[in-house]
């Protein structure tokens, strides 16, 4: 400390020796500011919450913002909402990454002479669009926006309207068009009925991702656990139909692989049967389509679909034996001949009488509304061609996700003017003249409509963290500009008064607006459930297509480019938390890759890791190898979302953009065709993975287990036990000893005063396999709530990730064997008697009486003997200091740290970190009840994990209640284990095997 | 707490600054500026040094060398030997979240002008302060009770004991209702806090927690 430090520290200590040395307030002079006027709704150090609607994705989830000081800190499903009830994925987790990312517009800009982006006031952005604006005529003037069901769809169209331009083209890269086309053809509406996973017993999914990024997948999974999840002796069956086994296939009790884009035909084989057999009661109008099924009998379906005509009969069997639903449009049907498919399950779905019951039309899914890649490959033809003047984008970002060969990019530099609203500087953006910054979602007024009769409303949780501002009030803007009839056509002063005018007209009973407005703000929106609408079979039906995708010939492999778990169609590729996700399928972090069956890699001689040029008929891009699995031989797939040109510092030129390779003319329906033909050539590179995971096989270890329900059923038969030589029982002599020195270290600590035992609960944890499906929400809600760095590529390829939570993926069978997979979340197993407790030699590590396994950061010198010690391998070391920005691996560029949860301590270099069982939750909980002098009841405590987890597999709780669900969960004697309990670690987490229905 | 608000937050700026939200993980850190004992309300009864009825006739001393006071100089010279000490005011009416709040935060501008658009005219620091309001800016106090970001006080539980416990907003602060100008009275440190939870469990014959967990997570 030099003299001039010295005395500044002394001048605002005031001077006493004994204060400027004492505690812990010396040299830091740290500020308190206060506000000028106590904000309502607020209380410094406690949590506000509010309503509002995740626009993630277009499934239209409903959130909790948890707000502190101002400031979004968290996002957890909103339990009022009907979609997701209370639950989130791990892109909806990580929307306020999205608000706080460093690499968001944070003014206008507009392109200068030079050609960069200059600033540029928002006055004068406004007086360029509108001097534009009245030099052209409406008709060149062209508008594409995302999906927006609701007030600002409206109000664009108005404005288009009112401005005589054309009609706004909505692009979302899965607009469905497949279901919708084939909807139509089959049953005359082509809308998107809702899809009742939890009542269907027997779930045929014919390509469909529906737990990955299909339609609505919080809600999908929430309903398939419910109706598929093992219970006293019952579990639904699920059989996925692909050539690639998706996250969602994985929890799947059988898949079928068959030739790629022949779904539609094995339906129709199926259909055939059981009209064949009447094995339902088929509706009489099945006749119209009698040829149809004719044509389509097992054997010739097999033969193109390389299924089994046993099995395309055992199908058929188990299809109409129980409540069922066959499902298609996933990825695994988006190539040309996708509404083939979606038609012939349709056509499933009605034969066995499913559509009216598990099928239902009236409460319309409206993901990605009329969105068509059609239109948006016809406005590229009209840019190019020099037919637009002026073009808006909002919410899309078609420069990167349509096929390169589309030329948007290029095209748009025909455009004389193109007006971005983009929050970031994204491949779209940066073709544009203007960027006028839209406000994050949750820093606006807004509504949504994810199916016909839910309204979900957003609004504000917080003050823009940026100058930006929301597009429907710039469109209101402008429109009072123009001046004349546009300006006439609306009388809203504000956005906010425009979307407060529609639901004026949305509201149904007699109460004053602003009762209704606020009771629908606290709820998320306004739920009503609209009539069920019957539909028969379309006239046309029989004219379906048949068609199949045409089989790569020679040295040929079909390729197919599916939406990412994570980063869905590339939106998410900024959030560092969904890039440091492991890939739920592959564990792969922060890149691209192949999948390719590891046959076929040996036929060509690629090794995992190499890097391989794939070239189409359209273009070529090179990325490393991952031998998988769980793909057919004939086929290889490369994951979308990474491959942004620009973006920001976590997604610009990341990967590859697997759309490059795809064709850019659009389908028969309309959509984008996601197959194409390639081939394979090595380039004899090398790129190390960036993944957390080690092997991909047991080795007998008994970690994931498993079981069947006919063992189940049966339990007096000897069932081959996989892992019986591993799992060997503690010796009796041994746990008597281990009880004996549990029970004196609980009198121990009572003697020192310390506690009182009895009185204090036993935290424990039970993770039900049977219904986790590997997600990974709960993993990135972790990384929300307790303020766990990313470390990057680099580090991770290292194996310096640090998630405190993270799902195990292994693989059983394969070859010959039908390939299954097994997940399993692992965290601190916060074990009884913790291998990692007594070899700390600073009692850093040491265990609370409450069951808790605990690291006292302040305590912890940094040795890693509790990690070495530790044979779960879930404790994670600081090796930098990712919260200091002079830090190599600084991981909260400004304003990124907005997002720290203030409960929770950010660590520092040097210090052991790991899962907490969220002892902040706990405490925050006990100090609360505290006041208010009531005891805890069951579920009072809910960790981020337990709390986000879409099919409800995990479960917090005392187990020192006789009533709560953790106990009777950690008792079953059916299902329950401990990983690695033969170490005598007494995991105070009991996960339940999981259990297949493997056919009869 | 309501699961939503009615209204989104009306615009304010955060309580910290971006700096120290950085330094001290956001809020981790349990900070109080000053905490006055509630002498009209006769919390401190049978503390030695508390404030009787008596005492309701002191009058704050003129203060003519303010270098020579302890504790840091703060941006206005605010006196809680007046207002605590001479005029009575209850701590909790500025103080207003301390019962209910992990964080006990610091009053207002807004409440400081309740009594100052119309008391203490002609006083120098009241014109400093209402140059504050008047110019909406915020008053840059100098934390003086920092605790380490690895710490976790629930300021509304010890606030909450005092029956339970008979634990007084002296015990930790000190004569705050004679401090011309605050200073740290308690340590701070661990062994400090835990002098005190060992001392109540014998007192009461209970179990005040030591677990290391209940602090530091």
């Amino acid at each position: 400390m030099n003299r001039r430090r010295f005395l500044k520290v002394l001048g605002v200590t005031g001077g006493g020796g004994a204060t400027a040395l004492s505690g812990c307030s010396t040299d830091n002079v740290e500020k308190l500011i206060p506000y000028l006027v106590p904000p309502e709704n607020e209380i410094p150090g406690l949590a506000t919450w509010y309503a509002s609607t995740c626009r993630e994705c277009p499934a239209g989830c409903g959130f909790h913002v948890r707000v502190r000081e101002g400031r979004a800190v968290k996002v957890e499903g909103n339990p009022n909402s009907p979609i997701n009830q209370g639950k989130l994925c791990s892109r909806g987790q990580a929307a306020t990454q999205g608000l706080y990312n460093p690499d968001r517009v944070r003014a206008p800009l507009s392109r200068g002479d030079n050609g960069f982006f200059e600033p540029i006031t928002w006055d004068a952005a406004l007086a360029r669009i509108t001097e534009r604006l009245n030099a052209v005529s409406g008709d060149r003037v062209w508008f594409v926006t995302g999906n927006e069901a609701g007030a600002f769809d409206s109000l664009v169209s108005e404005w288009l309207a009112a401005l005589g331009a054309n009609p706004s083209i909505v692009y979302e890269p899965f607009g469905y068009e497949a279901m919708r086309h084939a909807n139509r053809v089959v049953f005359g509406s082509d809308s998107i009925p809702a899809y009742d996973f939890a009542a269907a017993q027997y779930v045929l999914s014919f390509g469909a991702d529906f737990m990955d990024t299909w339609l609505s997948p919080v809600e999908q999974t929430r309903q398939f656990s419910e109706g598929h999840s093992y219970d006293s002796g019952r579990m639904g069956r699920y059989v996925h139909v692909e050539p690639r086994m998706s996250m969602t296939a994985m929890s799947a009790d059988e898949w079928i692989a068959p030739n790629p884009g022949t779904e539609g035909a094995l339906a129709l084989g199926v259909a055939h049967v059981i009209v064949r057999d009447r094995l339902a009661s088929v509706p009489s109008d099945v006749s119209r389509i009698q040829t149809l099924l004719d044509r389509n009998d097992p054997a010739s379906v097999s033969g193109v679909t390389g299924v089994s005509v046993a099995t395309i009969e055992r199908l058929a069997h188990e299809f109409t034996a129980h409540s069922s639903l066959a499902v298609a449009g996933g990825v695994g049907a988006q190539h040309d001949q996708a509404h083939a498919s979606v038609a012939a399950a349709n056509i499933l779905n009605y034969v066995a009488g499913n559509v009216g019951n598990t099928v239902t039309f009236g409460a319309d899914i409206n993901p990605s509304g009329e969105s068509s890649y059609a239109s948006v490959a016809s406005l590229v033809d009209d840019m190019a061609a020099g037919r637009v003047a002026v073009l808006f984008v909002h919410g899309a970002d078609p420069a990167y996700a349509t096929p390169a060969n589309l030329g948007f990019a290029a095209a748009m530099r025909a455009v004389e003017f193109k007006v971005s609203f983009s929050r970031f500087l994204d491949d779209t953006a940066m073709e544009a003249d203007l960027v006028l910054p839209d406000h994050d979602p949750l820093e606006q007024w807004n509504d949504f409509e994810p199916r016909a009769g839910v309204y979900t409303l957003q609004q504000p949780v917080m003050q823009p963290v940026f100058d930006t501002r929301q597009t429907g009030d710039v469109l209101l803007a402008l429109a009072a500009q123009l001046g004349g009839s546009v300006a006439a056509t609306f009388t809203a002063a504000s956005y906010k008064d425009y979307l407060q005018a529609r639901w004026q007209r949305l509201q149904r009973d007699r109460r004053p607006f602003d009762v209704f407005w606020t009771e629908a703000l606290q709820r998320g929106g306004m739920w009503t459930e609209p009539g069920e609408r019957a539909v028969r079979l379309a006239a046309g039906a029989a004219t379906v297509a048949e068609g199949t995708w045409p089989q790569p010939s020679g040295e040929q492999l079909t390729l197919i480019a599916y939406p990412s778990p994570a980063l869905y169609d590339g939106r998410g590729a900024n959030r560092p938390w969904l890039q440091e996700l492991p890939d739920p399928v592959t564990k792969l972090t922060w890149n691209s890759w192949l999948e390719i069956n590891p046959v076929t890699a040996e036929r060509l001689g690629i090794a995992d890791g190499e890097m391989i040029e794939v070239s189409s008929a359209h273009r070529t891009v090179t990325v490393s190898a991952h031998l998988y699995p769980g793909i057919k031989e004939d086929v290889v797939a490369i994951p979308m979302g990474q491959g942004h040109r620009w973006f920001g510092r976590y997604a610009g030129a990341r990967g590859v953009n697997v759309l490059d390779l795809l064709a850019a003319e659009p389908t028969e329906f309309g959509g984008m065709g996601h197959f194409t033909a390639v081939t394979l050539r090595n380039t004899k590179d090398y790129e190390p993975a960036a993944t957390p995971a080690g092997r991909s096989r047991q080795m007998g270890r008994g970690i994931a287990q498993a079981t069947t329900l006919a063992a189940l059923a049966h339990p007096e038969e000897q069932h081959e036990e996989e892992h019986s030589e591993h799992a060997a029982p503690v010796p009796e002599h041994i746990e008597e000893v281990l009880d004996e020195w549990q029970e004196a270290q609980y009198r121990e600590w009572k003697q020192r005063g310390n506690y009182a035992a009895e009185d204090l609960p036993r935290w424990a944890m039970a993770i039900d396999l049977s219904k986790c499906t590997g997600c990974s929400a709960c993993v990135t809600a972790c990384y929300a709530e307790n303020n766990i760095p990313t470390v990057g590529e680099k580090l991770m390829r290292r194996e310096r990730g640090m998630a405190w939570l993270r799902i195990e993926r292994y693989f059983e069978g394969g070859g010959d064997e039908p390939l299954e997979v097994r997940v399993l979340p692992m965290m601190c197993q916060h074990c009884g008697n913790a291998p990692c407790e007594p070899v700390c030699p600073v009692f850093a590590a040491y265990h609370t009486p409450d069951g808790l396994n605990a690291q006292v950061y302040n305590r912890c010198v940094g040795t890693r003997y509790c990690s070495n010690n530790c044979p779960y391998k879930v404790r994670y070391f600081n090796w930098w200091d990712h919260s200091n920005e002079n830090d190599a691996a600084f991981s909260f560029p400004d304003p990124l740290h907005w997002l720290l949860n203030p409960d929770v301590t950010v660590r520092s270099k040097g210090v052991m970190e790991k899962c907490t069982f969220c002892v902040q939750r706990i405490r925050g909980k006990q100090n609360e009840l505290k006041l208010s002098g009531e005891s805890l009841q069951d579920g009072d405590v809910v960790p981020a994990c337990q709390q986000t987890c879409p099919a409800n597999a995990i479960v917090f709780g005392d187990l020192n209640d006789p009533d709560s669900r953790v106990r009777a969960m950690a008792t079953d004697s059916e299902r329950g284990y401990h990983v690695l309990g033969s170490l005598n670690t007494r995991p105070a987490v009991t996960y339940l095997k999981k259990v297949t229905n493997s056919a009869d | 707490m309501d699961p939503a608000g009615p209204e989104p937050p009306v615009a304010h700026k955060g309580i910290m600054t971006r700096h120290a939200i950085l330094l001290a993980g956001s809020l981790a850190t349990v900070s109080v500026l000053a905490f006055v004992i509630a002498t009209a309300s006769g919390k401190a009864q049978g503390t030695p040094q508390a404030t009787t009825a008596a005492d309701t006739a002191f009058e704050a001393p003129e203060i003519t060398d303010t270098a020579s006071l302890e504790g840091p100089r703060q941006p206005i010279f605010f006196r809680h030997d007046v207002h605590a000490g001479q005029y009575l005011i209850d701590c909790q009416y500025c103080h207003v979240n301390t019962e209910v709040s992990p964080k006990p935060g610091i009053p207002t501008v807004s409440s400081c002008m309740n009594c100052h658009l119309v008391a203490g005219t002609g006083i120098a620091e009241v014109d400093s302060l209402r140059a504050y309001d008047r110019d909406g800016r915020e008053i840059e106090w100098v934390e003086v009770h920092d605790l380490a970001q690895f710490v976790h006080f629930p300021h509304e539980v010890h606030v909450n004991a005092e029956e339970e416990f008979e634990l007084v907003c002296e015990d930790c602060h000190g004569q705050v209702d004679r401090m011309a100008q605050i200073y740290q009275f308690g340590a701070l440190k661990m062994g400090w806090c835990l002098d005190c939870h060992k001392e109540k469990s014998e007192q009461f014959d209970t179990v005040v927690s030591t677990d290391c967990s209940v602090c530091h997570y």
